[in-house]
């Protein structure tokens, strides 16, 4: 079993599966109704060469997403990636909508069924991920910050900056082969 | 006198006829009859108003986040909850998470009440149980307005809180026994509970800081309070220094006596950190304060303070080794942290000081506070000479060579609540920058895990604090001292704008110092609101925060602006207990200003409170469980808490859903027709992950049911410019908040209008708004 980033976050006994970027771009492929989420610490997160809001630009792209910006960080998405669909709203408010299997998402089509998480605030995002391993389980979590997530469903392993760079990118190019 | 026999029956039946709220006290004099008739509810039990919360919790759903997945609170256990998995004694997970609020708001409200009991137990032996409450100098005639309104009495002297606390405490008994293995199970009644410790806190918290307030000589509700020193840089290094920490005040105010008492003022520094140095500053304001709860490893390590002096709370447990590690004497002074050392209570000073100065022992726990005043100055006094200030920290080259140590593992930063990047700063200091390691400091909440993680054992936190040592020295600013209660007249003057919505809200900042990124980030949101001409309020760890920060000008905010309750205030009410003052402020509004009868009315006054009083409080930094049952008793009144993303782990919202129409119908006063009044305020327990995310939600959890055209224009306004300013767009839930064309601010009308009209908006009437059906009668009935 993977440890967490922040060593005693230690949830219990189900923690989440670490996963390959190539299974990450399946469970993206195969989401009828993904959602993307960025939280409020992603412009401070490590990783020199990632640029983050780039990745998330690309991925909406790919899967036809909605993403869900931290309001603390959607200006800054907004004047970079206003093109692809972005919500400005509190990740505690979107989670709470989330947990209820009736909530019709942000499409109003159904409530998701592919979560990707990334940039949170790593014990915050810990806190939300627990919400709904635990009272949602009409749906599935995805992190792919550089840190390992123990309460998502699936997670990365906690990574070097250099090997995460090349898992978002490989995540990107597998998406990019199927669509091509 | 002490009571005897305290007889009350809620109705009883005789030959004569039948008696309500007969209440037959032996042993006690009652001086003076209240006229004002008794409410529904005093010394509600905990299941009195269950009807209010579940009403309330109807509305803003409990929103678990789970901290565990495991329950080890029994033998049968441990048992995994995951998903819905049940314990061995039938709990759930969301059960289970209620529980350990309740159990973390028990004993928060227990440290209150034992606090309380405390100061009147000891303070009536000093001044006599006769002593009268007095708050204010001829101008709150509203005492105590908690203890009016929970329990339905008017203290007159100390020995009137005995009922009180002994109210509180039988609460807090049957509360924490529903935690037990077989009592509740059912998650909502666990988060009534909740609110109820909250309620019996706001209690607890009354008593102690009025029973402080009336007998020592603390400013009395006075908007002109001092301003005192706070910073590393306000102490006088050249003098021998005695750091007192936690917060209980008496041994600290025996210090200044005994000081004041042998002419020795001026010859000795007194600095406190966290509450104690509130309540200090608050008794003589030549006393220091260093700064919030982190400050207590920074200031012992420096090896400034030459006798280090506790009381109770929010101390660090090992404060004991650290005072050794930098040959600072450790006093123990209260029951609740004897910290291992001999009692010493029964020697004489002479012996005590002695052994401290030659070093024979490293402390001693004394229990007699006026002796812990002569001991700790005595000892001060001798030691520091011999001390020379001996500090923990290493020397810069020592530092530089300890970082070489470094095998970049990263287990520092993975232990590092912040998670900040010390890792990157170890390596910067092992090749002689130490800048890195600097900049750390203003982020870091002084836990020192990142030293215990290292398996080099290379003293991180002690690098950083010897990094920032110039820029610690040079903190110097300035708090104004806890003015404690607000004045009837200013709650007169104040009470309409507020309910009409034209003054936009109360902002408390309150709380502990678990900060995110540190404490500058609070002050800026108090200026914020300050500019924007809110009414300011706060308290403990916070508003030590709030003073560390200085303005354009160079000011600090307590110098920029008056100490008012108005608009444009900055108010520091005190310390924890002094957040009574805070509650006490929006019950007073009630009564002052609406004339509302208080005595025992809990139910109508929180109403009243929930949808006309536009407050909201922020705990940017709430660590304590203090600091949960704090908050709870804010959401029983109906008033929404907003915390930082450490608040999170406290495992458990209470979030509204805006969208769901069927959650905001009020009752109209006047026509008893149920009527949509839209999301306000939109949350009573919400978690921000960044400052922004707070201050836009904190403007829009000021709204209210009540709110006139003219009010809810203003609050719009702030609104959709902060929304604005920091989003770059619009809010996307004006036509919820917009009740009629007149609510929108005039600048604004085009840009709203387009907005409200794709959205299919219209027009809606603004009720005289309650949620308790039996305040709600149509005309005809009246």
């Amino acid at each position: 079993m993977a440890a967490p980033w922040q060593l005693a976050e230690v949830p219990g006994l189900e923690q989440a599966l670490t996963l390959k970027p190539e299974m990450a771009a399946k469970l993206l492929r195969n989401a009828k109704r993904p959602l993307i989420v960025v939280g409020g610490n992603v412009l401070g997160a490590k990783g020199e060469d990632v640029d983050v809001v780039k990745f998330v630009h690309r991925l909406a792209e790919l899967t036809g997403s909605p993403v869900v910006v931290s309001p603390g960080c959607f200006r800054v998405f907004r004047e970079r990636i206003g093109d692809v669909p972005l919500t400005c709203m509190g990740l505690e408010d979107l989670v709470n909508r989330m947990r209820d299997e009736n909530w019709q998402g942000l499409r109003g089509e159904g409530n998701h069924d592919l979560v990707v998480f990334l940039g949170g605030i790593y014990f915050f995002q810990s806190q939300l991920l627990s919400t709904l391993k635990h009272f949602a389980s009409h749906l599935k979590t995805l992190s792919l910050d550089r840190f390992y997530q123990p309460n998502a469903t699936f997670s990365f392993q906690t990574a070097t900056e250099d090997r995460w760079k090349k898992d978002l990118e490989k995540i990107l190019e597998e998406l990019e082969a199927k669509t091509s | 006198m002490k009571k005897s026999l305290h007889l009350k029956v809620k109705e009883l039946k005789t030959g004569l006829g039948v008696f309500r709220d007969l209440e037959l006290v032996l042993g006690k004099t009652i001086t003076e009859p209240w006229e004002e008739p008794q409410g529904p509810t005093p010394f509600p039990s905990a299941v009195d108003l269950r009807d209010w919360d579940l009403k309330l919790l109807s509305r803003y759903r409990p929103f678990y986040l789970p901290y565990c997945d495991l329950c080890c609170l029994c033998t049968m256990g441990k048992c995994d909850l995951t998903r819905g998995k049940k314990g061995a004694c039938g709990l759930n997970l969301a059960a289970q998470q209620s529980r350990i609020v309740l159990l973390a708001c028990c004993m928060g409200a227990a440290t209150h009440a034992s606090h309380a009991r405390h100061l009147v137990e000891h303070l009536s032996k000093i001044y006599g149980r006769d002593h009268p409450i007095q708050v204010g100098t001829g101008e709150v005639e509203v005492e105590a307005p908690i203890l009016r309104l929970v329990c339905g009495i008017k203290p007159k002297t100390l020995g009137d809180l005995d009922e009180a606390l002994d109210y509180v405490e039988s609460q807090i008994t049957h509360l924490l026994s529903a935690t037990h293995t077989g009592q509740e199970g059912d998650a909502l009644d666990f988060e009534s509970k909740v609110f109820h410790a909250g309620m019996v806190d706001q209690v607890a918290m009354e008593v102690a800081d009025i029973a402080q307030v009336s007998a020592y000589p603390y400013p009395k509700a006075d908007p002109e309070a001092p301003l005192a020193n706070i910073g590393f840089g306000s102490v006088d290094t050249s003098k021998p220094v005695i750091l007192v920490v936690g917060h209980n005040v008496p041994p600290a105010a025996y210090i200044m006596d005994y000081l004041s008492e042998n002419s020795l003022q001026g010859s000795v520094e007194v600095a406190g950190i966290c509450c104690t140095a509130h309540d200090l500053t608050r008794y003589n304001s030549k006393a220091k304060i260093i700064g919030p709860i982190s400050w207590q490893l920074r200031f012992i390590r420096s090896g400034i303070p030459d006798v280090a002096v506790v009381d109770e709370q929010c101390i660090r447990t090992d404060l004991l080794s650290e005072a050794e590690k930098a040959k600072v004497p450790f006093i123990a002074s209260t029951e609740k942290q004897c910290a291992g050392l001999p009692n010493r209570t029964g020697d004489p000073v002479d012996e005590i000081v002695k052994d401290l100065v030659e070093g024979k022992t490293p402390g001693a726990l004394i229990l007699d506070p006026a002796k812990v005043g002569e001991v700790a100055v005595r000892t001060a006094i001798e030691v520091a000479p011999k001390r020379r200030k001996f500090g923990a920290l290493p020397g810069q080259d020592e530092l530089v060579e300890l970082a070489k140590k470094c095998t970049e593992c990263e287990e520092c930063r993975r232990a590092c609540p912040n998670d900040l990047p010390i890792p990157e700063a170890v390596k910067a200091a092992a090749s002689g920058v130490l800048t890195g390691l600097a900049d750390l400091c203003a982020a870091c909440i002084g836990c020192a895990r990142c030293e215990d993680a290292c398996p080099q054992e290379i003293p991180i936190h002690s690098g950083i604090v010897k990094a920032s040592e110039e820029k610690l020295r040079e903190e110097a600013y300035k708090v104004r001292v806890g003015r404690g209660a607000i004045q009837d007249v200013e709650i007169r003057k104040v009470g309409g704008p507020l309910v009409l919505g034209e003054i936009p809200g109360v902002i408390a900042l309150v709380g502990c110092a678990n900060y995110p990124g540190g404490g500058r980030e609070v002050a800026e949101m108090a200026e914020e609101f300050l500019k924007r001409r809110f009414i300011v309020v706060a308290s403990g760890c916070a508003a030590m925060s709030i003073g560390m920060y200085k303005n354009e000008d160079g000011q600090s905010l307590y110098e920029a602006y008056p100490g008012v309750f108005d608009a444009g205030g900055l108010v520091n009410v005190g310390s924890c207990v002094a957040n009574s003052h805070i509650a006490g402020a929006a019950i007073k509004i009630a009564s002052i200003f609406a004339r509302r009868n208080l005595r025992g009315n809990y139910e109508e006054i929180a109403d009243y409170i929930h949808n006309r009083v536009g407050a909201a409080g922020i705990a940017w930094g709430a660590m304590s469980q203090k600091a949960a049952s704090i908050a709870s008793g804010f959401w029983r009144l109906g008033i929404p808490v907003v915390v930082g993303p450490h608040g999170s782990k406290y495992r458990r919202m209470l979030l509204g859903r805006k969208e769901v129409e069927s959650n905001w119908y009020v009752y109209d006063a006047r026509t008893g027709e149920k009527v949509y009044v839209g999301p306000v305020p939109e949350h009573l327990f919400f978690t921000a992950e960044t400052k922004e995310e707070a201050l836009v939600m904190l403007v829009k959890l000021c709204m209210r049911a009540n709110d006139t055209a003219k009010g809810r224009a203003i609050k719009l306004a702030h609104y959709v410019d902060l929304h604005k300013r920091y989003y770059g767009v619009m809010p996307d839930d004006l036509h919820l908040l917009v009740r009629k064309e007149t609510d929108i601010p005039i600048t604004l009308r085009d840009e709203v209008m387009e907005i409200l009209k794709a959205e299919g908006w219209r027009e809606r009437e603004t009720p005289d708004p309650t949620l308790l059906e039996r305040l709600a009668k149509p005309k005809e009935a009246r």
